[in-house]
């Protein structure tokens, strides 16, 4: 069943003379992990921004094409109704957390819903508790490491309870290990059923996670399909996307009967085809 | 070149961001400096321009000691190039941006005009000579921020986390960039936590933890010992991860050495 | 730049903190009148040390006195000036000018005391709530929230922002006045338009949690006007009385 639908989306800013989006069509399924990656500049912000409504309703512009979210299509409907079934996380915590204590950021989606103090209070714990935060309840977000505080703006979309988490490049400020740690709570996630749309580009971290990868280059989708498919392209390798390091080897490898019809993505994967002789 | 001997500094009383840090880099040296969050990398590097100074140990800079001199006349050997362009740009052109530093240090027009022309022309800025440097995108203001910088042709460079945000294409061009520097004489230094942008291109490394220098030398050799990476917090390079996965011995973190000693697995070695 | 810390709220646990922000508030405006009305010097010294307890039991004295450190310039400044026109052009005595000046002086200082304790106690949350519950239209409340809690965000880019540039050869300790002021400009403009990049940044961040979703809005917190701040208030309020006394019995101005 399908939870996003876009057709034929091309979308051009509202200074800009050229699209950043051009006839884009899309589809996730409810409960799906789709990566999304693809060189700078190609149009993965935009196309996460036409994902919750703020393209066109926030930003203006030259918008054409049909984005339905959870049956809602999204030039008919605001930003703050959308906002209620896809949850946006952006890439700088500094920039998405404004409040003064990790309890009052994460209540105040629900705050701006009007729901009653306990419905508020409930939602917030479960939501700190999900995500693994309720230690940091009452610390100023300022005190937070990156990773945490990409944990709190994850929980802060939580309590609207959102069908879908779309993430902008959330690691892309972050150490490694803070970014490990911050994408394992989105694979949780995901495997409660909340669908995951991610960007990234520290793809041997996640391209084993997701059921779908899905490249854009210079405004347009040219690749879409299971990882393994779309990471051993050449399409892959031309753009010059970072593919894992397990790829790289098994191409190098690629006289091996074995590596052409398994693709590994991880060290584990290799080791696994290497390992045992007997499949 | 750069010599920093049993260097301390504390920004807050008890806490010691660095704590007797000895180090040596050699003219001409193209260096990572590696460690989590808070390990003391950027604490390190302001020492090495001035901006900080040693609350013990002396820090001395091609022949400076950074004690006995201004920020400014050290800035001029040392050129640093923070993580964030947009927390140094805001003249009005391009050109003019290129030229703050220069002017800075007194150097005169007619060699301002040839400097900035260079630049403009090396990271193909010239087409925006004239315009303000806020409508570049962002990866064009990441590129000018650099030119800015190494327009006044310090003999030293530091980058800070200068991969962070960047896609593979930009990142294989800043290590071509990099290597073209280092060729050309210039000791590049590179803070970061991005193992594989090190391990790819940066032969020597230096591992931080909790302000103390915890390892010191040829990437292929300490990017590969499992407990120096989890002393100091470090996701391991993806190929040592690979190698140790695979029991191949000696780990590796080149993908040509990688392949060739799979090659040899015993077991592995089937038609 | 250093001057902000000594009014950045801190979370604490202490009775001044946890007191409803409507307390405080009563207190700032009544102990702001008295300074702004006397100009007896012990009697400023008074409204000054009224601050003084409430600073240990909130144990903020690290804090606060940076902010009376940070405001000696201004404070010299003010004498000074005070001090000139009230010689050199109102034709005061020299004795009258400088005791009047030097009222000013202590009113100042009275003030950024005030404030400086009201600032480093309340939250921009308690703020604001308190606003809304006096009725103030929460859009203006959240404004002035937003403006309290990036305080310390721009303090800490500025910071960044001095290293890039003197890592370019910007020395903003040397020349004169003009080159001085010349030499902000550097760090004034990338913060400046920082900020706007941020607060895009901030508004989409903001509509993605449903921001404007419903004309009323709750909260996760209510304010409670309990003993603790009546007694307060009642303690604000007979000190306020007391001090106001010295005009009307003793004719103290």
């Amino acid at each position: 069943m399908a939870i996003i639908e876009v057709e034929s989306l091309s979308y051009t800013y509202a200074e800009s003379p050229q699209p950043s989006l051009i006839d884009i069509n899309f589809k996730a399924d409810s409960g799906e992990f789709i990566l999304i990656s693809g060189p700078s500049g190609c149009g993965k912000t935009t196309f996460c921004r036409a994902l919750n409504g703020l393209i066109p309703n926030s930003y203006g512009g030259n918008f054409s094409g049909r984005v339905v979210v959870d049956g809602l299509v999204t030039t008919e409907r605001p930003v703050s109704e959308l906002s209620q079934r896809v949850g946006l996380v952006f890439q700088n915590p500094e920039n998405e957390l404004f409040c003064t204590t990790v309890e009052r950021e994460v209540a105040f989606g629900p705050e701006n819903l009007a729901l009653s103090r306990e419905e508020i209070e409930m939602r917030v714990g479960e939501a700190l508790d999900i995500v693994g935060i309720s230690h940091l309840k009452d610390k100023s977000p300022d005190e937070l490491s990156g990773g945490e505080q990409q944990k709190v703006a994850i929980a802060a979309l939580l309590t609207m309870k959102p069908k879908v988490l779309v993430l902008d490049e959330p690691t892309a400020n972050l150490d490694p290990m803070s970014a490990k740690s911050v994408l394992k709570v989105l694979a949780d996630l995901n495997s409660v059923g909340v669908t995951i749309v991610l960007v990234e580009h520290r793809l041997e971290m996640v391209s084993h996670l997701a059921d779908r990868c899905v490249i854009f280059d210079s405004g347009r989708i040219v690749l879409d399909g299971p990882p393994q498919n779309v990471l051993y392209s050449d399409t892959a390798e031309h753009l010059g996307i970072g593919v894992p390091k397990a790829v790289l080897v098994a191409k190098a490898m690629r006289q091996r009967p074995e590596l052409a019809r398994w693709m590994p993505l991880t060290s584990r994967d290799l080791l696994r085809l290497l390992g045992g002789d007997q499949q | 070149m750069i010599s920093l001997k049993d260097v301390s500094y504390s920004y807050l009383p008890g806490r010691n961001a660095l704590d007797r840090v000895t180090l040596n880099i050699g003219d001409g040296e193209l260096v990572a400096i590696v460690g989590e969050n808070g390990a003391g990398k950027t604490t390190l590097v302001k020492h090495i321009n001035g901006l900080l100074k040693p609350s013990e140990g002396n820090v001395v800079v091609c022949g400076l000691d950074s004690m006995s001199v201004t920020v400014a006349s050290l800035a001029r050997k040392v050129g640093l190039v923070f993580q964030n362009p947009d927390h140094q740009l805001f003249a009005e052109t391009v050109e003019k941006e290129l030229s703050f530093a220069l002017v800075n240090f007194g150097v005169p027009p007619d060699e301002i005009k040839k400097r900035t022309e260079w630049a403009m022309s090396e990271f193909e800025l010239s087409q925006y000579a004239g315009r303000s440097p806020f409508m570049l995108s962002g990866g064009e203001r990441k590129r000018l921020a650099l030119a800015s910088v190494l327009c006044y042709g310090p003999e030293v460079l530091i980058l800070d986390e200068p991969t962070t945000g960047q896609d593979n294409r930009q990142k294989v061009r800043m290590a071509s960039l990099l290597q073209k520097l280092n060729q050309q004489g210039k000791t590049v230094l590179v803070v970061t936590h991005d193992m594989e942008f090190v391990s790819d291109y940066i032969p020597r490394v230096v591992v931080m933890s909790q302000g103390k220098v915890i390892a010191d030398g040829p990437s292929g050799e300490v990017l590969v010992k499992k407990d120096i990476l989890e002393k100091a917090s470090l996701v391991p390079p993806q190929l040592a991860e690979i190698s140790w996965e695979l029991g191949l011995d000696p780990p590796s973190i080149s993908l040509d050495e990688v392949v060739a000693r799979i090659s040899r697995l015993p077991g592995g070695a089937r038609p | 730049m250093k001057v902000f810390r000594g009014f950045e709220y801190r979370r604490g646990t202490t009775a001044i903190h946890t007191l409803d922000p409507r307390a405080k508030i009563v207190y700032l405006i009544l102990f702001t009148a008295l300074a702004v009305f006397y100009y007896n010097h012990f009697v400023l010294i008074a409204i000054f040390a009224s601050s003084l307890p409430i600073v240990a039991i909130a144990k903020i004295f690290g804090k606060w006195s940076i902010s009376i450190r940070g405001s000696f310039m201004f404070v010299g400044f003010i004498f000074i000036f005070n001090l000139l026109a009230l010689y050199f052009m109102s034709g005061h005595t020299l004795e009258a000018a400088v005791l009047s000046s030097l009222s000013m002086a202590i009113r100042f200082i009275c003030l950024i005391s005030i404030f400086s304790t009201f600032f480093l106690t309340t939250s921009p949350e308690d703020m604001t709530q308190s606003m809304v519950q006096l009725k103030i239209p929460y859009d203006y409340a959240l404004t002035f929230n937003m403006a309290m809690r990036f305080v310390p965000t721009l303090s800490k880019e500025a910071q960044y922002i001095m290293d890039a540039q003197k890592s370019r050869g910007l020395e903003m300790e040397k020349g004169n006045l003009v080159a001085r002021v010349k030499n902000y400009i550097p760090v004034l403009i990338p913060l400046i338009i920082s900020s706007f990049r941020r607060a895009e940044l901030v508004a989409d961040a903001m509509e993605s949690r449903a921001f404007g979703a419903s004309k009323k809005r709750t909260s996760i917190y209510k304010l409670r006007f309990d003993a603790k701040d009546a007694v307060f208030v009642l303690i604000a309020a007979v000190s306020f009385t007391a001090l106001l006394s010295l005009r009307f019995l003793f004719s103290v101005l």
